[in-house]
């Protein structure tokens, strides 16, 4: 190799450029042979500043004189064949960088996509450069010692870009990092800007800049790390952030990738609006309006349960072939799951042998104990299952099925509601399931309920699936002015209401009433006086209330007034805020009508 | 809910009150239908509104055996398994016990759940029929400590399976000696009203029970062992040595047992596979993209061997309940006579068409004609056809096993079942490299190889039900076995010349390793060097595999004509039912309204949120902007304004806070949203679809 590089090199290096600008132009076809050549100088223009460091090779003599084109790339032969001049080494490198960064300036302004363009045209000059690296000398234009500090740290940034890229270039692994590869870019092309900022005088977009100019700070800050590596990963977040500043996130990432988006310490930010001026709904409320509100997919709704009867026929035989039976999908399927039970009960000549036992699983106080014993008493009315273990009633259960000619269907409402949700009852169920005499078919509301059968469990039960959306309202299933409160955290809303209060009261001594009817009356005259704010009653200063309390004898110290404000606490009988001065205030949350019925149960 | 009203539930008549009680027993006559007809069991319910050419009568009659047969082939295929361990106690029972004969069924922990349940459920039938023994299966949740452990082992023997008002002897002696229910001098005393000869207790999972308990119970067993006959058996998922490290020395002194294997899941897959699947009487042929998902499934899920005979059994119901030509599967089929329907039918298949077609392009005319007009013709050919499906399916087989006996199959029969299926013979790389392989033989592997396919062809196979010797390929056995004569005699010719035996192929084995230079070189120095024998030789290699080319073959199932009626082969019922996708069921509902509504309100190409969606709809699309924390107030006034948006029908702000009410808790009751207390009124987002 050496020889044939020296005797070429007198009758220099013409064959070098010129394939390897054709090269470039091929692959980045925006170019233009002038602008090219305008960058070339461009790029060449610093290199004499740096030359003197280097001792001059004998080419680089030889080439003075001619263009300085032709010298740029006369370097690496000439190199090569010397073995390995750190100055001019570093020129060579220099100069090439400057011409990469100058490109792809051009290909921005000019071409469509450049990133990837200008990443092609990078990797051979970047390749041959890295075999090049032998030395590392200091060859910036600030020479003399005094280099900025914030420049030194973009410099380094911008070296391991440049070696991240070398190195990814000679891994020859393109897609796996493609974002950091692009980090590594940009931080490199930003140097390179800075670098041109006296001639180009601020033309790139700004936006870019100043983002850059953020990602570059974030990458150079922590310098006194040891590893580039980790410089880039907070320079990735760094910009993660700042890019994530957008309000609405981009909507095609995948689930995971969101949810780690999401996440992310900090990330949630919400405006502090609160629902207080928005009088929220009472059961009463709620109810009236639902009943007069015309849903006008109704129609839709009806169809779609109607194609899903269609399937009745299908699901009995499955049923009677062994298998038990899951819908899913949205929406409730109770009255569906009833109205097969119509059909099968139709269906059957005989509702001696064949019974239907339906449970719900919705109803919070559903038991194990409550599904077998109906379930025994479907099979003989006059026997009772001996209560204890559930699998011990199951046995006997089993027992009993087997000395009766019966078949059972149990349909089973929300087979993944909370009350059955334990591992115990679910094996218990794909017992049952098992039998031979029973036969189940059950609905899932919750888009995870497979994840309550293990693999025993599910073979016991030996499910056949079916999607069953029906987008019928959970009218039964759910309890839905609670549960939005209680989601809301207004929990202490409505506590037992006016029988609640009268059940604890009962239990209190005289002057707990005597304190409560006070309450009622104060809060009650509040009411009239100021009218409720934000759904909730006004409040009774605490100061007041107790002098009040003193002054009509139910309690003689404050000691006496806590406590028994605090029994009214523990019962969530009171709610107590304070104001804006720090003064407490004490109200009761009830509405008014309930509170002039607590009083009139109190007068009374 | 109290318990008393439990039995009070039957009596509870309105719905309204039934959608609150916790389970009840539906009956909407609501009167006591006092009748003294003869129980008598309808397993079948009918149900064929959807097939109306087909008697109910007939369908009832002809589900049943075809899915009985299937049943009873595969469940027979698994006792063998364990018949080993049964006839061991068998035998055991007769010598003095000083010890505890206890077989350990050491199961490989990969073996699935439902395999280790089949095996225990299995052997404990075999046990109680064959040695009149009482089997008590344990299980270590049944079992938490010592006093529940001899309860359910009391409880188990003591209960007849006759169920004759055995509640009695349970705590009552006849002497009138009342018994603690986990005290053994009950079922002692039951014992000897009841002799039977063992009393066998087999730990499932013997290595969830706890050590001290399992050592607490081998203790107690061994001293009751002159009274009650104990056996045990223990399933080990890991080592016997590992099982016996658990216990104390002294412990493991008091037993005497041996060890049996239970069969890997795989092999009684493929045993089934083989009876159920590819057995050449199985009615319905399954087809390989139905193959392939069960297998997938078999694999991807660990699923155990009862998925798969019930997987197997929902292919043949979904077969028969839609498919009308079921009929012609009927085991009395020929007696069958079809109607004018099903012959229209028969007609319209796709297979039909082209079965036609390639007659017209034979310049079979009058085939075709007859085929069209004449019903009676038809009905001929369709019989005659399902007869040539069978022994389709018997070439088939053998062409498998003419495959599988290739030296160095990697692949299982499952797997080249699949493929044979899928590409017929001519698409399988197995069939080339038969080939290959034996023309790279030496005489010696020749001799074993040709002696195992004259086997395969002669014998039969029992597990699949080929017949061995039939009419069409006695031939190939007369040559095969003629080859094989003459290879011996040219074998001793050539040793007598002190050389070995070999044809021209036979050395390209070696030199293919050599640059390619060489190898022609080589080639033609061997050519040039073969003795006549090795000619004679070369001369029977090449007839062998022109002969195992014309056995071989088999065409694909899907281009034999009728073949939908024997052929099931549908992806689409056995992935939604056995292998749902709920929560993207849930997503679409509430992503894309439109597509299960049909509505013609919300069908929006755009990316837009409709203000006539579903209210749970609307505010799924808003969740799916937000991040991990939502604040509901502005979630409110997002709402509020999509739904009031419309001028003409928007909703006012309370009924728009009633629909945002019900969305909200429909949104908490998918598992969505939780309560936050991190701020006010905000709560957090839990599901990230």
């Amino acid at each position: 190799m050496a020889p044939r590089r020296k005797a070429d090199a007198p009758e220099p290096p013409k064959a070098a450029p010129v394939r390897q600008s054709t090269r470039k132009r091929a692959t980045t076809k925006a170019e233009e042979p002038t602008n090219e050549a305008a960058d070339e100088d461009k790029a060449a223009h610093p290199s004499p500043a740096k030359r003197p460091r280097g001792r001059p090779t004998a080419a680089s003599k030889l080439q003075n004189g001619a263009s300085q084109k032709k010298f740029i790339y006369d370097v690496p032969s000439d190199d090569d064949a010397v073995g390995g001049e750190g100055g001019s080494n570093k020129d060579k490198d220099q100069a090439e960088k400057a011409h990469v960064g100058d490109e792809e300036e051009e290909a921005e302004e000019v071409a469509t996509t450049p990133k990837r363009k200008v990443k092609t045209t990078t990797s051979p000059v970047k390749a041959s450069g890295t075999k090049n690296i032998i030395t590392p000398s200091r060859a910036t234009r600030f020479t003399g010692g005094e280099t900025p500090q914030w420049r030194r740290n973009d410099r380094s940034a911008r070296k391991k870009s440049a070696r991240a890229l070398i190195e990814r270039v000679v891994a020859g692994d393109a897609s796996d990092e493609d974002e950091q590869e692009e980090l590594a870019q940009e931080i490199y092309d930003s140097s390179q800007d800075e670098d041109e900022e006296e001639e180009e005088l601020g033309e790139g977009p700004e936006g870019r800049a100043r983002e850059i100019d953020e990602s570059e700070a974030a990458a150079a800050s922590p310098s006194k790390k040891p590893r580039g590596r980790q410089k880039k990963e907070t320079a990735l977040k760094q910009k993660g952030r700042a890019r994530k500043k957008s309000p609405t996130p981009p909507r095609d990432l995948p689930p995971y990738e969101l949810y780690f988006a999401q996440n992310r310490p900090g990330a949630a930010k919400t405006s502090s609006n609160t629902l207080a001026s928005l009088e929220l709904l009472t059961h009463e409320e709620y109810f009236s309006i639902l009943h007069q509100h015309k849903e006008h997919h109704a129609g839709d709704i009806e169809y779609l349960q109607s194609w899903h009867t269609e399937s009745f026929p299908q699901w009995s035989f499955e049923l009677s072939e062994g298998f038990s039976i899951c819908l899913y999908g949205y929406g409730s399927k109770r009255p569906l799951l009833h109205k097969f039970a119509k059909f099968l009960y139709d269906e059957t000549p005989d509702h001696q042998t064949s019974k239907i036992v339906i449970i719900n699983g919705y109803v919070r106080s559903t038991s194990i104990r409550e599904m077998l014993g109906t379930i025994a008493s479907a099979v003989d009315p006059s026997h009772r299952l001996p209560a204890g273990n559930p699998s011990v009633m199951l046995d006997s259960l089993k027992a009993l099925l087997s000395s009766h000619d019966i078949d059972i269907t149990v349909i089973i409402n929300s087979v993944d509601a909370v009350p059955l949700r334990r591992a115990g009852t679910q094996t218990i169920l794909a017992q049952l399931a098992s039998h031979p005499q029973i036969q189940l078919i059950c609905s899932a509301d919750t888009p995870d309920f497979s994840l309550l059968w293990d693999s025993g469990v599910r073979s016991a039960f030996n499910f056949v699936f079916h999607d069953c959306t029906t987008f019928a309202p959970f009218t039964v299933e759910i309890d839905v002015v609670d549960d939005v409160h209680e989601l809301l955290g207004r929990k202490a809303r409505r506590v037992g209401g006016k029988e609640g209060v009268t059940y604890v009261l009962r239990s209190l001594p005289e002057n707990a009433k005597n304190l409560f009817r006070l309450l009622v009356t104060e809060v009650l005259m509040a009411i009239d006086d100021e009218g409720v704010s934000g759904g909730e009653n006004p409040g009774v200063e605490y100061r007041i209330l107790y002098n009040k309390a003193v002054e009509e004898f139910i309690c003689s110290s404050e000691m006496a007034f806590r406590t028994l404000l605090k029994e009214f606490h523990d019962h969530q009988m009171i709610t107590s805020r304070k104001d804006v001065l720090g003064t407490e205030l004490l109200s009761l949350p009830f509405r008014r009508e309930e509170l002039e019925a607590i009083l009139e149960d109190l007068m009374a | 809910m109290a318990d008393t009203e439990t039995l009070a539930l039957a009596l509870a008549e309105t719905l309204g009150d039934q959608q609150h009680q916790a389970a009840y027993i539906f009956d909407p006559a609501a009167e006591a239908p006092v009748s003294d007809r003869p129980a008598k069991r309808r397993r079948i319910p009918k149900k064929h509104a959807a097939q109306p050419e087909k008697p109910k009568e007939k369908h009832a009659r002809h589900f049943q055996p075809l899915l009985n047969g299937l049943e009873s082939r595969g469940a027979s295929r698994n006792k063998p398994v364990h018949s080993g361990g049964g006839h061991w106690i068998y035998q055991r029972m007769h010598r003095p016990k000083d010890r505890f004969p206890h077989p350990f069924c050491p199961h490989h922990h990969r073996s699935q759940h439902g395999l280790a349940e089949l095996a225990f459920d299995q052997l404990s039938d075999s046990l109680e029929t064959r040695a009149g023994a009482k089997v008590v299966l344990l299980r270590s949740g049944d079992a938490s400590n010592l006093k529940a452990a001899l309860r359910k082992i009391i409880l188990e023997v003591v209960a007849n399976p006759s169920g004759a008002g055995e509640e009695q002897d349970l705590s009552l002696d006849n002497d009138g000696k009342r018994y603690l229910n986990y005290d053994l001098e009950a079922l002692r005393s039951h014992l000897a009203h009841h002799p039977s000869p063992h009393v066998i207790v087999a730990f499932q999972d013997s290595e969830a029970f706890e050590t001290g308990l399992l050592t607490d119970l081998i203790l107690l067993f061994s001293s009751w062992l002159d009274r009650i006959p104990f056996k045990l058996l223990f399933g080990v998922a890991t080592s016997v040595e590992l099982f016996q490290a658990r216990l104390l020395k002294s412990t493991c002194q008091l037993l005497y047992g041996r060890q049996f294997d239970v069969e890997q899941a795989d092999t009684i897959v493929e045993k089934i596979f083989k009876t159920a699947v590819a057995h050449v009487d199985a009615p319905l042929r399954i087809g390989p993209v139905s193959l392939q998902m069960v297998l997938g499934r078999q694999r991807d899920q660990a699923a155990g061997v009862p998925i798969f005979v019930s997987s197997l059994k929902y292919a043949y119901m979904c077969h028969f309940y839609t498919n009308p030509l079921s009929i012609l599967l009927a085991e009395n089929a020929p007696q069958v006579a079809l109607r004018a329907e099903h012959l229209e039918v028969v007609r319209s298949l796709s297979s039909f068409r082209s079965h036609v077609e390639a007659s017209l392009r034979d310049k079979a005319v009058s085939h075709v004609q007859s085929l069209l007009d004449d019903d009676d013709y038809l009905n001929r050919q369709v019989q005659e056809q399902l007869e040539s499906s069978r022994s389709w399916a018997r070439r088939s087989l053998r062409t498998l096993q003419l495959l599988m006996c290739r030296p160095g199959q990697a692949s299982t029969f499952t797997q080249l079942y699949v493929d044979l299926l899928t590409h017929g013979v001519d698409g399988l790389d197995q069939l080339s490299d038969l080939v290959s392989s034996m023309r790279r033989m030496d005489p010696a592997e020749m001799i074993s190889l040709l002696n195992q396919i004259v086997a395969i062809i002669k014998d039969d196979d029992g597990s699949m039900g080929l017949e061995g010797c039939e009419g069409e390929s006695v031939p190939s056995v007369a040559l095969l076995s003629g080859i094989v004569t003459e290879i011996q005699t040219l074998c001793r010719e050539a040793e007598k010349a002190g050389r070995t035996l070999r044809s021209e192929y036979s050395g390209q084995n070696k030199i293919m390793r050599t640059t390619v230079i060489a190898q022609k070189v080589q080639l033609s120095h061997d050519a040039a060097t073969l003795t006549p024998q090795d000619k004679s030789y070369t001369r029977l290699v090449d007839t062998i595999i022109e002969h195992m080319e014309a056995l071989l073959k088999c065409e694909r199932a899907e281009d034999i004509w009728l073949h939908e009626a024997w052929l099931y082969d549908f992806k689409t019922p056995y992935r939604e039912v056995f292998m749902p996708r709920p929560r993207s069921v849930v997503q679409r509902a509430l992503l894309r309204p439109h597509d299960y509504l049909a509505c013609s309100c919300c069908n929006s190409s755009k990316d837009q949120i409709m203000p006539t969606l579903p209210a749970t709809a609307i505010l799924y699309h808003l969740y799916l902007e937000t991040g991990s924390l939502i604040n509901v107030a502005d979630l409110w006034t997002a709402f509020f304004g999509i739904v009031s948006e419309d001028e003409a029908d928007g909703l006012d702000e309370r009924t728009a806070l009633v629909m945002f009410y019900r969305a909200m808790s429909e949104m908490r009751a998918l598992g969505f949203v939780k309560p936050s207390r991190k701020k006010v009124d905000h709560i957090a987002k839990l599901a990230w679809l």
